[in-house]
């Protein structure tokens, strides 16, 4: 009889199924969101040419890669390991993410309570935050993405609001 | 009472205080084997007397005649890595950094490149890279303010390649810090006040800001108890040794609060003020600080009422309506600035308006404020602030603190 039990690693297939899908849905809304708000296209029009960034989790992801390629932002994969990039912004768990991405844990109190990793530059990684924000409050109804970011922009327009969302979720499905 | 369901503190620095803690050092230094310092400090210091009270303290008891006194007032990689070479060429074992903010951080400097044998500072930079203890590092802390002496961070300038490196390690804390009332004796009122107000803004802004937890907490009100009760004190009598020793330890504490709790809007905008007008960091924490807590207030009204107590006593909070609380914090803060003010002959400045360099001219003309509040988006102190700010919020509140008018708190954008 073995002395030392071996304890499998949990794999958790709900959550990173759920990380992996929410991943893959708001990389693809953010290359839109660049197109359709002008907000978000002013944050990466800041950023160098070749900019690129990475939000994951750890060990072994999933994650997703955006990156500026020739002026546009695109939806680079899930794979950071391909690319050379300024920002990575990692979740320490699989369950870590799943609690920040179900947002019953907003961005600010994930970094507070050490849930997040961030290498590269802190003024990138500030801009980083600030589209994701900008996106969560396209993507999500208003009660939701008040628990995702630090304060709901009530002062956008309906407008803005509206058309932002149709145009960003058309384009987030379409992929373009 | 907020109470995080889940959060970190960490302090393991040793702290020796005392009206001659210093001659402690040969001791604590033979505690942990080591023989043959390398004293760390900058000019002014050394200029003020200060360098000769500690080798004095030393002396007969340790071999620490080798002193490197040309730090910078910025922290400087060139200057870390000649002192790293002055430590391996005398076979040095340990550190004693004697100074402020920039001693610390390029003692740090130099821990690293000697007990790595670094040859690229820079491959250290960056939250976590270190995975080792390093060699003994003691920090005499000459102002009562920064809490560098028990901040786990550190900031070396590359002026070369326009870089700076930021570094972050529970293996950077220092093994010991000596609070030495000596050390802030001959600390002019000016640089007292400015000095005592960046500590005061550290114990605030950790007690309010979103990493706040019971420790730091704690650390927080005994912190605010001391700075707002001698500060005034030793800017009015300079050599009262009690009220040194008394400020020495409240910087001490608000240090270990800030460092675990981190700190929001007041730095966020006294950075950036900072690096775009070059005023003083003291000074834009003293102007900021009321402004940081009327921003914050209607998310953390009660985190704010509570330093009442330790501000002013239990008759006094008792006294005070739970409501008024709060204000009266703020209130209480912008009359210190104000007493401050009296006792420096009107040179420790309220508002940004009356700032001016030694030629008399202002430091921070109203039309920079833009370019101060969009600096502020670059800074990650906005992080740990309760309340969001973008470029409108921090230019709304640079202006009030400009013109010195309380925040118009209804302008306040909210979720």
């Amino acid at each position: 009889m073995s002395i030392v039990k071996d304890i499998p690693s949990a794999k958790k297939p709900f959550k990173r199924a759920y990380v992996g899908i929410f991943l893959w849905f708001t990389g693809r809304a953010i290359q839109a969101a660049a197109k359709v708000d002008k907000e978000v296209k002013k944050e990466f029009d800041n950023l160098p040419d070749d900019f690129t960034f990475s939000l994951g989790c750890l060990p072994n992801g999933p994650s997703m890669v955006i990156g500026k390629r020739n002026g546009a932002v695109k939806y680079l994969g899930g794979n950071p390991g391909q690319h050379k990039v300024h920002v990575r912004l990692a979740i320490k768990s699989v369950d870590a993410a799943f609690l920040i991405l179900s947002f019953q844990e907003s961005t600010a109190l994930a970094t507070t309570r050490n849930r997040l990793i961030t290498d590269g530059e802190v003024p990138y990684a500030l801009a980083v935050i600030r589209i994701l924000d900008i996106v969560e409050v396209y993507l999500l109804p208003k009660i939701i993405a008040g628990l995702a970011v630090k304060r709901y922009p009530k002062q956008w327009s309906a407008g803005r609001k509206l058309g932002g969302r149709i145009g960003i979720y058309t384009r987030t499905i379409l992929g373009i | 009472m907020l109470l995080p369901d889940y959060y970190e503190f960490c302090c393991r620095v040793k702290i020796v205080a005392g009206h001659d803690a210093l001659e402690k050092i040969p001791e604590l230094l033979t505690e942990r084997g080591a023989k043959r310092p390398l004293i760390i400090t900058d000019k002014g210091v050394a200029s003020a007397g200060l360098i000769d009270i500690v080798s004095a303290a030393l002396k007969d008891r340790l071999f620490a005649d080798l002193i490197a006194d040309n730090v910078p007032p910025d922290s400087d990689l060139r200057v870390v890595n000649q002192l790293a070479k002055l430590y391996q060429e005398n076979d040095c074992d340990a550190i004693i950094a004697v100074g402020g903010g920039s001693v610390m951080d390029t003692a740090k400097g130099v821990n690293i490149v000697v007990s790595e044998n670094a040859a690229d500072l820079m491959a250290f930079s960056g939250v976590g890279a270190l995975k080792r203890p390093l060699k003994p590092l003691i920090a005499v802390p000459t102002t009562a303010g920064t809490g560098s002496e028990v901040t786990q961070v550190a900031v070396i300038k590359d002026h070369e390649k326009h870089l700076k490196m930021a570094f972050g390690s529970y293996f950077l804390l220092p093994d010991i810090s000596v609070l030495d009332s000596r050390m802030t004796m001959t600390m002019p009122p000016l640089i007292t006040a400015m000095t005592g107000m960046d500590a005061l803004s550290h114990a605030v802004e950790a007690y309010y800001c979103l990493q706040k937890n019971p420790l730091s907490d704690a650390h927080s009100l005994a912190a605010v108890r001391m700075i707002y009760h001698y500060l005034p004190i030793v800017a009015e009598n300079p050599s009262d040794r009690n009220a040194r020793l008394s400020m020495a330890v409240g910087a001490c504490l608000a240090g270990i609060a800030f460092s675990n709790s981190m700190v929001g809007l007041v730095h966020n905008l006294g950075h950036a003020t900072g690096s775009v007008c070059g005023v003083p960091h003291g000074i834009c924490m003293a102007i900021m600080l009321p402004y940081g807590l009327e921003y914050n207030m209607h998310k953390r009204e009660e985190a704010i009422a509570g330093l009442l107590l330790p501000m002013t006593g239990e008759a006094v909070y008792r006294e005070t309506p739970p409501a008024q609380r709060a204000d009266k914090v703020v209130s209480l803060i912008r009359q210190l600035n104000a007493d401050l003010n009296t006792i420096t002959g009107g040179r420790h400045a309220r508002f940004f308006q009356e700032v001016k360099d030694r030629e008399g001219k202002p430091l921070v003309p109203r039309e920079v404020l833009p370019e101060i509040a969009r600096a502020a988006l670059s800074d990650g102190a906005s992080i740990y602030n309760p309340e969001d700010t973008d470029y409108e919020d921090n230019l709304m509140v640079l202006e009030a603190a400009w013109e010195g008018i309380p925040l118009d708190r209804n302008k306040i954008k909210r979720g």
